[in-house]
């Protein structure tokens, strides 16, 4: 008896290992097959290298930006002002989101601007930052934060509106102040929807990010792509692009995606939805 | 000695399409003694939802008094243990969180509480799933806990609002014979509402009866305890009670 629910816990995560492993597997392989199409096509069409570069090429941009620490340099400052960004985001937003969840009427009244903007976020606002903050950092953690914040405003401010009365009531009527009802019940509550938040929300500060950059500063992601395109360096600005997609692929797959199965599965808050 | 005491409760509803106040009780006066289990049955729509939610401080009442060992109710508090229908647990905290969570909010440090709340899942043969999360247990598991979570924090009064109606019948009837059990070793003082008569009798010393927002009629019922459903399906003495009780119901 003591054993088999430990063997069976044990298998279990076995399994998920050798899932994993699969699912992995399934999701590179489109992935590689579209760089198979392209180490054939691009030889055989004899494709210009000022319109496309060829396979070969942006390895050898690869190995260069990485030998001359070029790359590294423009991921970290990517990585710095995204992370920033979002900290900041969520710092204000899941406070805010709680208060405003709280009572019924005023996140029936917030429920539409916060769509309004959580549509608008990222991109559409970096005109308006580097207005208001110039070209360089602020204007860039502005465009993150913003991407950021409405997204996990909104989305906390749903998770704490669908926590039923009941289980608020429960607290209450257990011995739970205002304090334990946030920290005990309504925070832990809107857990599953602020990852969800920041999933989305980040996805949103991403694009924004690289954006912001090409026009913005003179380092990170975005600004290495559009350097390059005034040198008619093809290979650089593919290898930008690739890496722009898979370091968003890695977060997401590696960070979000199981911080968001964790809440949700382990709760079995998914019944709920 | 009195635990609780309902002195003219009143409650009024507005009702935003009739655009005019709905009474849901009228007028509802009850003395509840100390260790004493009363049912509380009615017609839908009499108003037992709603004392109940009063009682435990959810909803402010229109007029009247509710007194809890003397002191007037403002809002929900510790000294009101209760049993939701829903359940209600708290989906992220184990079932020894919750059950623990009373305690914790009284200031209990870490070890005490934990040993109070496996105490009383032993008590309600719990004691296997402390580290599970309440997902993964059956309905009538997650009720045991229910009722648990709320005796672990002593309340004066224990506040039951249909608590195993969305239970299967086989599971229900355990958990009845169940709560007479606990309610024996321990004698909280209990209101149990429902709509089965059966199970206002089997669990009650007491069954009050609504109608319309008023209490019709009282039984007590001294049946002798323990109480099991092999034994009294077949007493003469219970069958008579439930008719009694169900005439009472159906002319209200
Ligand atoms: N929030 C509310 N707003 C308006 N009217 C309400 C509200 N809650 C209850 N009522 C009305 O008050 C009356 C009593 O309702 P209550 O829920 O207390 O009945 P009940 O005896 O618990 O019924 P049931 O056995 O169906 O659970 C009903 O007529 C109901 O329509
Ligand atoms: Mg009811």
């Amino acid at each position: 008896m003591l054993v088999a629910p430990g063997q069976k816990v044990r298998s279990r995560v076995a399994w998920r290992g050798m899932n994993s492993l699969v699912g992995a597997a399934l999701f590179v392989t489109p992935l590689l097959m579209l760089v198979g199409i392209w180490a054939i096509v691009v030889p055989l069409f004899n494709v210009n290298p000022r319109i496309f570069p060829s396979v070969g090429s942006v390895a050898e941009a690869a190995v260069a930006a990485i030998g001359d620490g070029s790359l590294i340099r423009h991921i970290g400052a990517s990585m710095l002002r995204v992370g920033l960004g979002t900290l900041l985001g969520v710092l204000v937003a899941v406070p805010l989101g709680i208060a405003m969840g709280v009572s019924p009427a005023v996140s029936a009244f917030l429920t539409p601007l916060f769509r309004f903007f959580s549509v608008l976020a990222g991109i559409a606002w970096i005109p308006i930052a580097t207005l208001w903050f110039g070209y360089g950092f602020g204007a860039i953690i502005f465009v993150i934060f913003n991407a950021v914040f409405f997204v996990v405003a909104y989305n906390t401010l749903l998770g704490v509106s669908t926590i039923p009365m009941t289980i608020r009531n429960a607290a209450a009527s257990l011995g739970a102040g205002r304090w334990a009802l946030l920290t005990e019940v309504l925070l832990p509550g809107a857990l599953p929807n602020i990852v969800t938040g920041v999933r989305t929300g980040l996805g949103f500060a991403w694009r924004g990010l690289i954006a912001a950059e090409m026009i913005a500063t003179n380092v990170g992601l975005g600004y290495m792509l559009f350097v390059a395109r005034d040198f008619y360096r093809t290979e650089v600005i593919v290898l930008g692009m690739i890496v722009i997609g898979v370091l968003w692929l890695f977060i997401d797959r590696l960070l979000l995606v199981p911080l968001e199965r964790a809440t949700i599965e382990r709760w079995g808050l998914v019944r709920r939805t | 000695m009195k635990t609780l005491s309902l002195k003219n409760l009143r409650k009024t509803y507005f009702d935003p399409y009739a655009g005019s106040q709905v009474t849901a009780v009228q007028d509802v006066s009850l003395d509840v003694e100390q260790g004493e289990f009363v049912s509380v049955v009615g017609p839908s729509g009499c108003g037992k939802t709603t004392i109940l939610n009063m009682i435990a401080g959810f909803i402010p009442y229109t007029g009247g008094e509710i007194l809890i060992d003397g002191n007037l109710v403002k809002g929900p508090g510790p000294d009101r243990g209760v049993v939701f229908q829903s359940f209600a647990l708290f989906p992220w905290k184990t079932v020894l969180e919750n059950v623990g969570f009373g305690p914790k909010m009284r200031g209990v440090p870490k070890d005490e509480r934990d040993r109070t709340a496996r105490e009383y899942l032993a008590l309600a043969g719990l004691s296997h799933a402390a580290d599970r999360y309440p997902n993964e247990l059956s309905g009538g598991m997650q009720q045991r806990v229910g009722v648990v979570r709320a005796l672990a924090n002593n309340p004066a009064v224990l506040l039951m609002d249909e608590p195993f109606a969305s239970v299967d019948a086989q599971t229900r009837m355990t958990l009845q014979e169940e709560l007479t059990r606990i309610w024996q070793e321990r004698k909280p003082t209990v209101i149990f509402i429902t709509h089965d008569v059966a199970e206002a009798v089997f669990l009650a010393n007491r069954v009050v009866v609504l109608s319309k927002g008023r209490v019709l009629d009282q039984i007590k019922v001294d049946l002798p305890r323990p109480r099991v459903w092999d034994q009294l399906i077949e007493d003469e003495t219970f069958k008579r009670l439930s008719a009694q009780v169900l005439q009472m119901v159906r002319a209200a």
